[in-house]
């Protein structure tokens, strides 16, 4: 029989999805569709609850659940993951919301987009077979692509969905060949086959370049250098909201399936691939946090900061390069524990965002300064996000930093303790331009020819339960990480199988 | 084994390089026997093919877009579908008969909605 329990929280969201599309027909507010969302995807966490609790509750077996062959598995790491997904769409709905309302491009098809990627996310969380696992990245990817365009006459937003879109495709082509080449020489296609595969097969060149090829398209999805350059354009050029969804539901998605690929299917090859993510991590940490210093639009500087931030959450991963097996959990704990964090903490940053650029009409971090005279609220958000970005505590950063060192110089080996010293040098380069425009808006003059817009999207209900819902998650998991210890814990209960 | 996996492309080439010799030598042959007359109907478009107006680089409206992607969607629906039907038989013997044929329709479903919305968008109003 097919477990219909632990499809549940994809298909209480497919039906949101279906119903989302519906009702965008029969109704005249489109805010009602907005409605519809939120309540759907508030209606799939119930499912992932009743999973996650089902053996005190419900007296089930196990947690973890293996349907279709091990293709699609409910475990700990799905659980978290898949409510990570729900959440963040969650807030980039919220933070849509007034945008799109106010924005001459609306149409209903939005939310069913953002739905959708949603869904995709989920999917992604249990795929455990490289076929699932790109179903669930296309799914992720494709109405990314089109929401990024959504601003059909800017010509910004068509530059940023066909940057986006053909750096897309490329990564998939990419990883379809990598995922060809590996299938050819071993036969099968399941996470937890190819981590017992013949290491005679393994240890083959062509083995090692279908990995690569692997890496490689997910290097694109989760934009570390040097497979980052459409990020910037495809970040300022998307809706705001949008980009909030991209840089942090997208991302993360991608970071879920590199997860998935390197510690289920490939544990034991992580001397060819801890190498390769050495390289990738090193070299986005520095670019993104150079590069990120000479940035005037917000937007930008979060695009930077965001491809810096895959290079930390990598660094747990390149440090297994020397590492024996026991530090893979660690290592995997740490990388699920930033990804928490940063999702939080990103949301927070791209809502101050979208709420700052209606307030003052402009990303020019020039027309910035001054923010805390006239919208002391959305500074003071602003200064809780970026200095959460900056990893200072009490503020949730701190603790990711803290579990990817850990992760990094527990791993006992050269590669570990060299990352951890790039990791280190750049944390401090990053204080510096999470730093000055912080400053700028508490202690420079706003500029004279300022136009304030009045109320509108950057003090509508729904912003301000978004901002808030972030304000919280960040002051929570800073001053009690051991929520996110908990959850990353959890997550990691899954590698005691393959180690 | 993997001797033997590589081996399997030998024989491909081998087959490539037989059909690539194959397809020459006919041409080569014909060239030598056959008799030339140019000119006339040869020229025009084989059968029932229509006289092509205007160049290749033509523009075409952005209209048989929406409809080729529309078709595509059913095209798509139809291969899923084959496969289906194949293992229906094993399915309804290992007692998951129903619940197979609901899932069939809940795809086939969602996929009549899209089509309903692209409708009540008037996507498909030719005008």
């Amino acid at each position: 029989m097919i477990d219909y329990h632990a499809l549940a929280p994809a298909a209480v969201l497919g039906l949101t999805v279906v119903a989302a599309l519906v009702v965008d027909l029969v109704v005249r507010r489109k805010v009602w569709v907005a409605v519809v969302s939120l309540v759907g995807l508030f209606g799939a966490f119930v499912p992932l609850l009743t999973l996650a609790f089902c053996e005190p509750l419900l007296g089930c077996a196990s947690t973890t659940r293996e349907l279709f062959g091990g293709s699609y598995v409910v475990d700990g790491y799905a659980l978290v993951l898949g409510a990570v997904f729900l959440a963040t769409a969650f807030v980039a709905v919220l933070l849509s919301v007034d945008y799109i309302e106010s924005d001459r491009y609306y149409e209903g098809e939005y939310f069913f987009l953002l739905l959708a990627a949603a869904l995709g996310g989920v999917v992604m969380a249990s795929a455990r077979d490289f076929v699932t696992l790109i179903v669930a990245l296309e799914l992720v990817s494709g109405p990314g692509f089109l929401l990024a365009g959504w601003r059909k006459a800017d010509e910004r937003s068509n530059e940023a969905a066909l940057k986006f879109f053909i750096s897309g495709v490329l990564a998939l082509a990419l990883l379809v060949f990598g995922v060809s080449l590996v299938y050819g020489l071993t036969g099968t296609q399941l996470f937890a086959e190819l981590a017992a595969v013949d290491p005679d097969v393994a240890e083959l060149p062509l083995f090692s370049l279908g990995l690569l090829f692997v890496l490689v398209g997910f290097g694109f999805k989760v934009s570390a250098v040097p497979f980052h350059f459409w990020t910037p354009d495809t970040y300022q050029g998307a809706p705001t909201p949008v980009t909030a969804w991209l840089a942090v539901g997208s991302k993360t998605a991608g970071f879920v399936g590199l997860l998935s690929v390197v510690f289920l299917a490939f544990p034991q090859l992580r001397h060819v691939w801890g190498p390769m993510v050495w390289v990738v991590a090193a070299a986005s940490m520095i670019v993104g946090n150079v590069v990120a210093i000479k940035q005037d639009h917000i937007v930008r500087l979060l695009g930077y900061s965001s491809i810096a931030h895959a290079g930390f959450i990598l660094a747990p991963i390149a440090a297994m390069a020397g590492a024996p097996a026991e530090a893979l959990p660690l290592a995997f704990y740490a990388a699920v524990a930033y990804l928490l964090v940063y999702a939080v903490m990103n949301l927070g940053a791209f809502g101050v965002a979208v709420a700052g650029i209606a307030k003052v009409g402009s990303g020019k971090l020039s027309s910035w300064r001054g923010l805390f005279r006239h919208s002391p609220s959305l500074a003071v958000m602003m200064a809780i996000f970026f200095f959460s970005l900056a990893g200072i505590p009490p503020l949730a950063g701190w603790f990711a930093k803290l579990a990817m060192f850990q992760a990094a110089v527990g791993a006992d080996n050269p590669w570990g303790l060299s990352i951890a010293v790039v990791a280190v040098l750049n944390s401090v380069v990053a204080i510096y331009y999470y730093a000055k425009p912080v400053v700028a808006a508490f202690f420079e003059e706003a500029p004279a020819e300022l136009q304030l817009a009045e109320a509108g999207a950057a003090s509508s209900p729904a912003m301000r339960l978004a901002l808030g819902l972030a304000v919280v998650g960040v002051l929570v998991l800073g001053v009690v990480p051991g929520v996110v210890a908990v959850l990353g814990r959890y997550t990691t209960s899954l590698l005691t199988l393959g180690g | 084994m993997l001797n033997a996996y590589f081996g399997d492309y030998i024989t491909v080439a081998v087959f490539m390089a037989v059909g690539a010799l194959l397809v020459a030598g006919a041409i080569f042959a014909s060239s030598l026997i056959a008799p030339r007359r140019p000119g006339g109907f040869k020229e025009v478009v084989y059968e029932s093919g229509i006289e092509p107006i205007g160049g290749g680089w033509n523009q075409s409206h952005i209209r048989y877009y929406v409809f080729a992607l529309l078709f595509l969607i059913f095209d798509v629906e139809a291969i899923f579908m084959f496969p289906w039907a194949i293992r229906l038989d094993f399915f309804a013997e290992a007692g998951l008969g129903i619940t197979v044929l609901v899932e069939m329709i809940v795809f086939v479903v969602v996929l009549v909605l899209g089509l309903l919305y692209a409708l009540a968008k008037g996507v498909l109003r030719w005008e």
